[in-house]
């Protein structure tokens, strides 16, 4: 290997990058986890239209800050409509019968974007204002990546303000712990649901957009993407801020620093780390119940 | 608690008599799908065992087949040590490596207990993915079946194939039966209704669950030896998560923890997507929309929902009419 | 998928006008191509590719009767010979044309051979396929996984490239299409200082295998990635910057014309290599794309060119009076013609096809990227591999 610290800067850069996209999708599947009871294995799917939605939009205004603005706006309203439409029935339905609609869900999202964007993989720029490198800490760098990772930190400060210091934030904290207890209180509970249904699916579809001129856009990059998201919920444990962010944090690492000192164990690393994980700690790292 | 109700009987006779009435009849292909239903039957039977009745919904399933069907293949093409040995290896093979997964998850639940055993199954996918040993993903060709001469089968011939993987799904089916109307079933439900009761009686909770996944291993193991057979072709795709998350889909398409749902889900998802893609590539629309029908017109399973429907007559004929029907607390899990 | 495709090719017109020595016979062909999973894009191109030969040349036999029936692989071993079991024993098929993934052809390859079926390969590059596990029934006209990459080698020392590289999906393929380039290049007295294989389609961020190849300082970088891999590859390594200091080159599926758009200016000043492009400056390439570009309204990628010659070859052997399944098999290995990407013949001791390999520079068009040849390697030939008939 190299003694060149800025290898190893690059390197801790690529891995913070890879943890805020995963950090983008996961937050939103592990409130909606922790709040909802809801098992949304549709997700993945969401980040994708995210990625199509915004794909569409690039290309008719010849700007990437279209699809930024248009994949959170048209995946929180198909979130609105999953919501009214199947979410909200399913709620009391148990974890089994989430899994299936949800699974129904991956299946017609699939289809909806092969009939809807084709088969052959697409993609679209990053915008002009980000394109090229930057230099930080003694290091050139791709300055979309540093966007990512600025992107990131700042929806992570900002649910994190909101969660600790404002009415709404105390609510859903609430309604985590014990929403039962929470609606005694004389809190609607369904309002503060449909919020954070919202707000995930909207996270889900602007990581899609963020991701897009990095990754391609696919037809099947929902199910790639879902088993990955799903470890890093479970790995920081369920329906935490917290969770998200060491979940997502030790996953970016550890795939990052795990492909450039043992290559070999590259496909195994995150299966193993989860497996580990849980074996000592059953239910996560932070779970936000006791 | 699991019950062979005269209900269950009938459906399992009806379901095979119809699987060997569909087999005498049909063509080539509708053998190959046979086939495949019986050896999927074998596998759901194997996940609805530890889903249904211990509450371990499990997410490797797909890993366990993918074992037997690697342990077979590796007996046969690469040892050459015959069959017969290759079975075994299946079914041990299976056995042991669902045991020992169980027995380092036992203390996750729900989702984690979900995950930990993707974990474990995605471990195995990407180690046979990668390794030149067992042919890397191009997989392993040339399994051969087993020569059932000694008893007049000729394996070789897909009629007598499919009728035996057919025989052998039956004969899962009354293995777990005969298991969950056991001591040890019992206790498998009571460690599903209530873990922390059954270890303060002084149950060896751990032990319990790893064995219950063994067993369901043991089956998983022998539907992948079926499976080898069957393609004389072994490649890691069978052990990939999906195919794990397919056969969740069809246990609780059937009727979670109802046993013979679970067989009934294989053949409906099978038929269903094989019948769809005749007229449409775009498949995975239509199926998909039939899940989400599927819960939102009852959430029991199909199975669960015929067994419900049942009970619900046989009570309004006992009792007088003003009586509301059971409701799902006195009817669900027969 | 059983959509069943009649496709009468009898015209009195064409009856007159064309010198036909076929015979009055049907001929039933089985398409066995993934049209969904994550190659459908690929099957359709091979399809749309075959039947637009069936449509050009069908005048040549047009007293034969040529049915379609299609079967969907799904890209899954199983379920390719499920289907190719179906094709062969349910709708007895006198041809099958397709597959498109290796797995699916090792799947398929023992009892494609045992029931005595020509099968045109028209994609899956595995080259034990026309190697070790060859076979009298199995010819293939798309490529083999060694023949595109080995010129590479020597072409790039040549030109002035001493030290690579290699980055591939770590994948049997991946393998293959390395191995046969490293091997290649070594003998013509280059070094190859690093490589890694990174997960298959699981890898979505590159940054730090490109981090570590630009630390090894060599003097390009080598590849082999497809479809949505290449896209995020190619992508990632030129917001790198890499690209003003490493040139990238590569096997040519990683800037097929399919999704070369999809990359961007990222792809402008990829060297790489290909058994087809479709700038090619022939008489018979440029009736191809227009007719091609006429019915589909874009470019053919070379998987439309392997569907399209799978199709002359079928014309071919049907000329030639091959009439039951022996005879095709026999009458493929031998057909020779000139295709779209040049003179094409396959070779009777694999089975494989011989053709031109050429080396390409994606480069900015009038309208989208487009393709500059640089140098053509011509009538490649695979060694024996152990191939025995």
């Amino acid at each position: 290997m190299t003694a060149d610290v800025s290898f190893w800067i690059v390197q801790a850069l690529n891995a913070l990058q890879l943890s805020m996209l995963f950090f983008l999708l996961s937050v939103g599947l592990t409130v909606i986890f922790g709040l909802l009871h809801f098992v949304n294995l549709a997700h993945g799917a969401l980040y994708a239209l995210g990625a199509f939605v915004g794909f569409t939009a690039a290309t008719l205004a010849g700007s990437y800050w279209a699809a930024f603005a248009a994949a959170p706006i048209v995946v929180a309203l198909v979130g609105v409509l999953l919501y009214w439409a199947l979410i909200r029935r399913m709620r009391s339905a148990g974890p089994m019968n989430q899994v299936l609609v949800t699974f129904g869900l991956i299946f017609v999202f699939l289809d909806v974007f092969r009939i809807g964007w084709g088969d052959i993989a697409l993609g679209f720029a990053e915008p002009e204002l980000f394109s090229g490198r930057s230099e930080l800490l003694g290091v050139v760098y791709p300055t979309y990546r540093l966007f990512i990772i600025g992107l990131g930190l700042a929806v992570l400060a900002a649910l994190s303000l909101v969660l600790t210091r404002t009415q709404i934030g105390a609510i859903i904290r609430a309604g985590v712990d014990n929403d039962a207890m929470a609606a005694c209180m004389g809190i609607n509970v369904e309002r503060v649901f449909f919020l954070v249904f919202c707000v995930g699916c909207a996270l889900a579809g602007l990581a899609g957009a963020v991701a897009a001129p990095v990754l391609s856009v696919t037809t099947d990059m929902g199910t790639a993407i879902l088993i990955p998201t799903l470890i890093v919920v479970v790995i920081g444990g369920l329906g935490s801020l917290k969770g998200a962010i060491a979940g997502s944090l030790l996953i970016g690492f550890v795939q990052t620093f795990g492909s450039v000192l043992a290559p070999q164990l590259a496909a195994i690393l995150i299966y193993a780390l989860l497996a580990g994980v849980l074996i000592l700690k059953p239910a996560g790292l932070f779970p936000a119940r006791g | 608690m699991f019950h062979q109700t005269p209900l269950k009987t009938a459906t399992v006779l009806l379901l095979a008599g119809l699987a060997v009435a569909y087999g005498l009849s049909t063509g080539f292909f509708g053998l190959e799908l046979l086939t495949e239903v019986a050896i999927l039957a074998i596998l759901a039977i194997a996940l609805d065992l530890v889903a249904g009745y211990g509450g371990m919904i499990s997410l490797c399933h797909g890993a366990l087949y993918g074992v037997g069907a690697y342990a077979f293949g590796s007996a046969t093409v690469l040892l050459g040590w015959g069959a017969p040995a290759g079975l075994a290896m299946a079914v041990g093979g299976g056995a042991l490596f669902a045991w020992a997964i169980g027995a380092v998850t036992a203390r996750t639940h729900g989702i984690f207990f979900i995950m930990a055993t993707l974990a474990f199954g995605q471990m195995a996918y990407a180690y046979l993915f990668e390794s030149p040993v067992f042919g890397g993903n191009d997989g392993l060709p040339g399994v051969p079946r087993l020569d059932a001469s000694a008893l007049g089968l000729d394996l070789n011939d897909s009629l007598t194939f499919a009728l035996t993987c057919l025989a052998l799904a039956l004969l899962a089916y009354a293995v777990s039966a005969a298991l969950l109307r056991s001591g040890f079933g019992r206790t498998l439900v009571g460690i599903r209704a209530n873990e922390a009761r059954m270890r303060v009686l002084g149950l060896p909770v751990w032990r319990h669950k790893a064995a219950a996944f063994g067993v369901s291993g043991a089956l998983a193991g022998l539907a992948g030896a079926l499976a080898a057979q069957h393609t004389m072709y072994i490649s890691p795709g069978l052990l990939h998560w999906t195919v794990s998350g397919e056969l969740l889909i069809m246990v609780i398409l059937g009727g979670l923890g109802t046993l013979v749902g679970a067989a009934l889900g294989a053949g409906v998802l099978v038929f269903l997507k094989h019948e769809v893609s005749r007229f449409t590539d775009h498949w995975h629309l239509v199926v998909g929309l039939v899940l989400i029908a599927a819960v939102l017109a009852g959430g029991r399973g199909l199975y669960g929902q015929l067994e419900h429907l049942w009970e619900r007559r046989r009570a309004a004929r006992r009792a007088p009419p003003e009586t509301p029907a059971p409701d799902e607390e006195t009817t669900g899990h027969a | 998928m059983t959509r069943l495709n009649r496709f009468l090719l009898a015209g009195a017109a064409m009856l007159l006008a064309a010198p036909s020595v076929g015979q009055a016979e049907d001929y039933k062909v089985g398409l066995l191509l993934p049209y969904s999973g994550v190659y459908a894009a690929l099957g359709q191109e091979i399809d749309d590719g075959f039947m637009l030969a069936l449509k050009e040349r069908g005048g040549e036999i047009a007293d034969a009767q040529i049915e379609v029936v299609r079967e969907d692989t799904e890209v899954k071993p199983p379920v390719g010979l499920s289907k190719a079991r179906k094709l062969i024993l349910q709708d007895e098929i006198d041809v099958m044309v397709g597959i498109v993934s290796s797995g699916v052809l090792g799947a398929i390859r023992d009892f494609v051979h045992q029931s005595g079926t020509p099968l045109i390969v028209a994609n899956a590059g595995n080259d034990d396929a026309t190697g070790a596990r060859c076979s009298a029934y199995i010819t293939r006209q798309s490529f083999s996984n060694g023949q595109v990459n080995r010129p590479m080698g020597p072409w790039m020392f040549e030109n002035g490239i001493k030290t690579v590289y290699t980055l591939a999906p770590d994948y049997a393929a991946g393998h293959q299409m390395i191995d046969n380039f490293k091997a290649a290049f070594e003998e013509a007295g280059g070094k190859v200082v690093g490589q890694e294989f990174t997960p298959f389609q699981t890898t979505k961020d590159f940054g730090p295998y490109l981090t570590k190849a630009k630390a090894a300082g060599p003097d390009a970088i080598f590849v082999f990635y497809a479809g949505g891999e290449a896209i995020s590859f190619v992508k990632q390594y030129a917001s790198f910057g890499l690209s003003e200091e490493v040139p990238l080159y590569g096997s040519g599926f990683l800037t097929s014309p399919l999704y070369v758009n999809a990359e961007g200016p990222a792809a402008e000043g990829v060297i790489a290599g290909l058994h087809y492009i479709p700038t090619l400056d022939t008489p018979e390439n440029k009736a191809f794309v227009e007719a091609y570009t006429r019915d589909h309204g874009k470019a053919p990628s070379e998987y439309a060119v392997q569907g399209y010659d799978a199709g002359q070859a079928l014309v071919e052997a049907i000329k030639s009076g091959a009439t039951d399944k022996e005879a095709l098999a026999a009458a493929l290995s031998k057909v020779s013609f000139t295709s779209p990407r040049g003179p094409v013949e396959i070779d009777p001791a694999t089975n494989n096809i011989v053709q031109n390999i050429y080396v390409f520079e994606t480069v900015a068009g009038s309208d989208g990227l487009t393709q500059k040849l640089l140098g053509t390697v011509e009538a490649v030939r695979d060694p024996v591999n152990g191939c025995a008939m």
